[in-house]
């Protein structure tokens, strides 16, 4: 698994943020685009690419995306 | 005093939440119950809380045409039938498919028309007899990530009207409820999404907090019931106060 698909993958969920702000230590809540739909969409992502069931929980324990990244390794 | 005795009654996804409520809540106004679900140990469990003799289970999957058939075979006329069988999924409108659409609405709607459509065409609805189904609060909101749950509900709430219409001069009555937040499985399921601390935060917005199951089930009675005999094509907001916000 790939860090840089998944950030690849994550910077196609958002609308309206510049794919240069999209890197492994980005604290994705603090992205203007941030909000409750993106984070179904994340989950959707995490659903439809990896088939992994990505958790309200586990995002609100993530800070970075990396640790997004992390989350869904082990769980694939 | 609300009284179910004498009246045969159906419930579906009565193996769970709301629907073993109003299963158990019909059995102790006297009604003779028929409950329907998937999970067999589940129905078993809610069977084996109800008051009174005669109830029945069937362990059938609703969006399976031939199940509803084998139901029907069965089935003795009803005094009335709680559609309550349901499911949610959270996806945001970018992430729908065909099949996503498609299961949300099979179990949402289409089983629940397949369904009275049958009890109607095989004469198994008694004169008097009450319809309820089970809407949400959904179907009028626009949260994120609800799009087929609540459009699959709003459809069934249209329904229920067209139905009511159709079915007066019976005297058969038909309703819709519309709950907000209950704490059910199906509530748990929204912990997958949004993380426990969020969940409570979003009881704030409700004035008189999330509700119970039997909350629903007692509006539900009513409607069972002779008591609610001039009330047909309603669709009924029950939600805590929610939608004064
Ligand atoms: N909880 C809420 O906040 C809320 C709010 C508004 C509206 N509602 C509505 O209230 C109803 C009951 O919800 P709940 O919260 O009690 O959910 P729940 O605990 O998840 O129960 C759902 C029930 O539906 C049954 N079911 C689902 N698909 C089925 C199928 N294909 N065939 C047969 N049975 C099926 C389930 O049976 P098995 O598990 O045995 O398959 C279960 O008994 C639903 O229609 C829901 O949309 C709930």
């Amino acid at each position: 698994m790939e860090i840089n698909i998944f950030l690849q993958n994550f910077a196609d969920i958002l609308d309206d943020t510049d794919a240069i702000l999209i890197k492994q230590e980005t604290v994705f809540r603090d992205l203007e685009e941030w909000d409750s739909l993106t984070a179904l969409s994340l989950i959707a992502m995490a659903d439809e690419e990896y088939s992994v069931k990505l958790t309200g929980d586990d995002i609100k324990s993530s800070t970075s995306l990396n640790d997004i990244f992390e989350i869904i390794k082990n769980k694939a | 005093m609300i009284t179910l005795k004498d009246k045969n009654i159906l419930v579906t996804g009565a193996s769970s939440g709301i629907g073993r409520q109003i299963a158990i809540m019909a059995s102790e106004l006297g009604a003779t119950v028929t409950i329907v679900g998937r999970n067999m140990e589940r129905l078993g469990e809610t069977i084996s809380l109800l008051t009174g003799t005669g109830h029945k289970m069937y362990s059938i999957d609703l969006s399976v045409s031939s199940d509803i058939d084998q139901l029907i075979t069965e089935s003795l006329p009803y005094d009335g039938v709680v559609f309550n069988a349901g499911i949610v999924e959270y996806l945001p409108v970018k992430f729908l498919n065909d099949n996503k659409i498609s299961s949300v609405f099979v179990t949402n709607f289409d089983s629940n028309v397949i369904l009275s459509q049958k009890l109607i065409k095989k004469k198994l609805l008694n004169k008097k007899g009450s319809l309820v189904f089970v809407s949400s609060i959904s179907s009028k909101l626009g949260v994120p990530g609800t799009a087929m749950y609540a459009a699959s509900k709003a459809a069934l709430s249209s329904f229920s009207k067209v139905l009511a219409s159709e079915l007066a001069s019976q005297g058969i009555r038909s309703n819709s409820v519309c709950p907000g937040i209950i704490r059910t499985a199906m509530t748990e399921q929204a912990s997958d999404v949004v993380s426990q601390e969020e969940l409570k935060k979003a009881e704030s917005e409700y004035p008189l907090g999330y509700g119970e199951p039997s909350d629903v089930g007692g509006l539900i009675m009513y409607l069972l019931s002779d008591m609610s005999k001039w009330m047909t094509g309603s669709d009924l907001i029950i939600d805590g106060g929610f939608t004064l916000k």
